[in-house]
Parts: C-alpha cells; sequence; structure tokens
C-alpha cells in the first residue's frame, strides 16, 4: 500500500517547519476565537462540567460556528433536533470540500483518512488545498501536521476559555475581551485573501 | 445533574456525527480504493476549491465592519503585499494589524453625535447604547463624549431601561468610562419614556413637573 519512498529526516523538519508557519495565523485567529467561544459557553450555557463540554465539542465538532451558535440552543435545552437542523444549514458547505482531496487522498490508511476528513474545516481545508506539494506522502504528512498544530490551538482556546470562566466566576466578561481584541478575526479573511491572490496567480501562469 | 450530561453527551455526538458525516459525504461517495475516480469528478475537485475560498472571502467579511471602507483598505494591502513580497505570514499580520489599529482608533464611524451639554447621559438597554438617540459602539462612547467637550468630572448618568435583563454591558461600559477618565458614571434606571403609551388617553402632567428635570431614581448598591 505504502509504495512511495519514506520521507527523509530532513524533508520532514522541512515539512514541519513549513506547517507550522503556514498555521500561524490560524493561531492568531483559533485561539482568540476558541477563547471567546469558551467564555461564552461556560458564561451564558447555564451548565455543568462546562470545560469538559468546551474541549469535547472543540476535539470532536471543529466547527466555529457551530461552537457559538450552539451556546444559546443549549442554554434553552433545546432538542437535539434543532442542534440537527441547525448544523445541517450552517455548514452544509463542508460536503463540498472533500472534492478537492478525493485523488491526494486516495491510498491514505482509514484512520488516517478519517482524522484528515474531521479536521476539514474552512481554515484547514484552505491551506491543505493551497499547499503544492507534489509528492504525495509529503503532502500527507503536511495535512497531518498542519490538521494537528490547528486542532490543538482550537480545543486550547476554548478550553481555556471556559475553564478560566469556570475558576473565576463572572470576572471573565465575554464582552471586554471582544471589546480587546476587536479586529482581530480579520486574520481569517486575510488567509483566505491571500490564498486566493495565489491561486489566482498560479493560474494565470499555467495559462501562458 | 445525571440527565443534564446525559444531554449534553447527546449534543456532542449529534454534533459530531453531522459534522464528520457532512465532511465525509465526497469519500463515501467516491472514495473506493479499487475503482478510479471519474474524471468529471477530479476535475469539479480542482475547480472547486477556489470558488470556495472566494465564497469563505465573502462569508469572513461579513463577519467584518464590511460597511465601512476599512476591511476593503486592510484586504487591499493584504493583497498587493502578496504580489509583491510573497510572504503570506507578512501579508496577513500586516493585514490584521492595519484593520486592528483603523478599527480601535474609533474610525468606524465618521458621524459626529450632538449631545445636550446639561445632560450628557448614555441610554443603555438590551439593544445597546445610544446617546442622545444616536446608537454608538460602546468603544466609542468616550470618543464622543470628548468630541463634545465633556469635562471629565462630570457624572455621567447610565439610564439604564426598564426591564433590561444583561447588566454586564453597563458594567463594561462603566469600565471604559473610567479607562477614559470619565470616572464619575453613575446608573440610574429610566422608565420608559410616555410615548409607548397609546392606550387610555393620560391625564396630563402637573406643569411644575413637566418643567423640571426628569426624575431619576438612583440604584441602591444591592440592587
Amino acid at each position: 500500500m505504502l509504495n512511495e519512498m519514506p520521507i527523509l529526516k530532513a524533508e520532514r523538519h522541512q515539512l514541519l517547519r513549513a506547517a507550522f508557519v503556514d498555521s500561524m495565523p490560524v493561531l492568531m485567529g483559533y485561539t482568540t476565537m476558541g477563547f471567546v467561544a469558551g467564555v461564552l459557553l461556560a458564561a451564558k450555557g447555564n451548565l455543568v462540567l462546562a470545560p469538559l463540554w468546551a474541549f469535547l465539542t472543540g476535539a470532536l465538532w471543529v466547527t466555529g460556528t457551530m461552537n457559538f451558535a450552539c451556546v444559546s440552543l443549549v442554554a434553552a435545552r433545546e432538542p437535539l433536533l434543532s442542534l440537527a437542523l441547525m448544523t445541517l444549514a450552517v455548514n452544509f458547505r463542508y460536503a463540498f470540500y472533500g472534492f478537492s482531496m478525493l485523488a491526494r487522498w486516495k491510498t491514505v490508511p482509514f484512520f488516517r483518512k478519517c482524522y484528515l476528513i474531521l479536521m476539514l474545516t474552512d481554515e484547514n481545508y484552505a491551506l491543505e488545498a493551497a499547499c503544492g506539494e507534489e509528492n504525495s506522502a509529503h503532502h500527507l504528512y503536511y495535512c497531518t501536521i498542519l490538521s494537528r498544530l490547528n486542532h490543538s490551538y482550537w480545543v486550547i482556546g476554548l478550553t481555556v476559555g471556559a475553564a478560566l470562566v469556570a475558576v473565576l466566576g463572572h470576572i471573565v466578561d465575554p464582552e471586554t475581551i471582544r471589546v480587546r481584541t476587536n479586529g482581530m478575526e480579520f486574520a481569517m479573511a486575510a488567509l483566505f485573501l491571500v490564498i486566493f491572490t495565489d491561486q489566482i496567480r498560479s493560474f494565470l501562469s499555467h495559462e501562458k | 445533574m445525571k440527565s443534564e450530561v446525559l444531554y449534553m453527551l447527546g449534543i456532542v455526538s449529534v454534533g459530531f456525527l453531522l459534522n464528520f458525516g457532512l465532511r465525509a459525504v465526497p469519500f463515501v461517495i467516491f472514495g473506493s480504493r479499487r475503482h478510479a475516480l471519474p474524471k468529471g469528478v477530479e476535475a469539479f475537485g480542482t475547480f472547486v476549491s477556489p470558488v470556495i475560498i472566494a465564497a469563505l472571502i465573502v462569508y469572513s467579511y461579513w463577519g467584518l465592519a464590511w460597511r465601512t471602507p476599512w476591511p476593503y483598505l486592510a484586504g487591499g494591502l493584504t493583497i498587493a503585499l502578496q504580489l509583491v513580497f510573497r510572504k503570506p505570514l507578512v501579508s496577513i499580520i500586516a493585514g490584521t494589524v492595519v484593520y486592528m489599529c483603523v478599527l480601535n482608533c474609533g474610525c468606524t464611524s465618521q458621524r459626529i453625535v450632538q449631545l445636550d451639554k446639561s445632560d450628557p447621559s448614555i441610554h443603555y438597554s438590551d439593544y445597546g447604547i445610544t446617546m442622545n438617540g444616536a446608537s454608538i459602539n460602546p468603544v466609542e462612547v468616550v470618543k464622543v463624549l470628548r468630541d463634545n467637550d465633556i469635562p471629565t468630572d462630570r457624572v455621567i448618568h447610565i439610564r439604564m431601561e426598564e426591564g433590561t435583563r444583561d447588566l454586564r454591558g453597563a458594567r463594561t461600559l462603566m469600565g471604559i468610562l473610567a479607562k477614559g477618565g470619565y470616572t464619575r458614571p453613575v446608573l440610574v434606571s429610566d422608565r420608559k419614556s410616555e410615548a409607548f403609551n397609546t392606550g387610555r388617553p393620560k391625564k396630563a402632567p402637573p406643569p411644575a413637573a413637566a418643567q423640571g428635570p426628569r426624575k431619576i431614581r438612583y440604584k441602591k448598591a444591592s440592587e
């Protein structure tokens, strides 16, 4: 199955560094957004064990929009069906992301593939689709490292936010955090802009 | 407690199944290893990625202050830097820093709000903050007060509309005022204006009360 050459140690380091540098804007976005989402869940979710739920939703859902949207829904103890409908409506776009990865991930082992599919978030997908690595083993290594990094940023942000509220009570105010980090969300838009610029440029250079 | 934990476990698993299921759709349909990928699907995969990213740009701009020119300015800077230097991290950080600076310098609104100098009060309700009828972003309150030459030692009334539930925003507002030098904000409760009472006709209020200042009830510390 794995008929490709093993990755050399030097190449491994190179890919690791590339993945880390590429994940820096996501680090800025995910930790702050996750932190605010965690604070909101713990402060307004009306829950026991809020940090645990923040951790589980962060680790298993990996979707920022739903993590914000679920707060009011959970606080009102709405039935599971409304969560299901909302998820379908908000995150339907995820069903298209896999199409760009089908050919590249064809030979990936099952569990690894499951993890990569779980991590098809907006930002992670954009970076993986933009990665120009030709060698499929290298691409797979890059995707795995990138997914693990971005996953950990999101989970850490969420859990720390919820845990701070659980420990400190209402000292941590979601509104204050929003005012302090006002504008940080532009990092995500800028990431998409940069990737789009590069895609257009490579498209134009292929045409010539 | 037990039912709550069960409910949350249900929420977590439903969200997990749906999010994962949506992402797995293409792999379930076309993922079989034995068959080669149809040509059309592969072409669709390469075609769809710039379309998705363009849609994500629009989607992320929707969450920004998109009615002001600033996200477009910062976006233009990001693209220009990327075109010239090809260093994604530099372009992204430069664009974000410029956007944050511009946004937090109060450049998001150019309107000038005229305040009544004898009563520079802030009206607070669940729907946001208004000053003299104009709705204001909390971070700009100090700027509006300064623009109207309100001295910092003035008592600033924060009038809470009757029935306001979320008081945390008001506390944040007091913090913002204190940081801007206005150290004497006072929370007062404000009865809804009589203009909202369209039911039975009202007796005309006694003239003395009509001319005097509006009645203000100071909140006790325990409230």
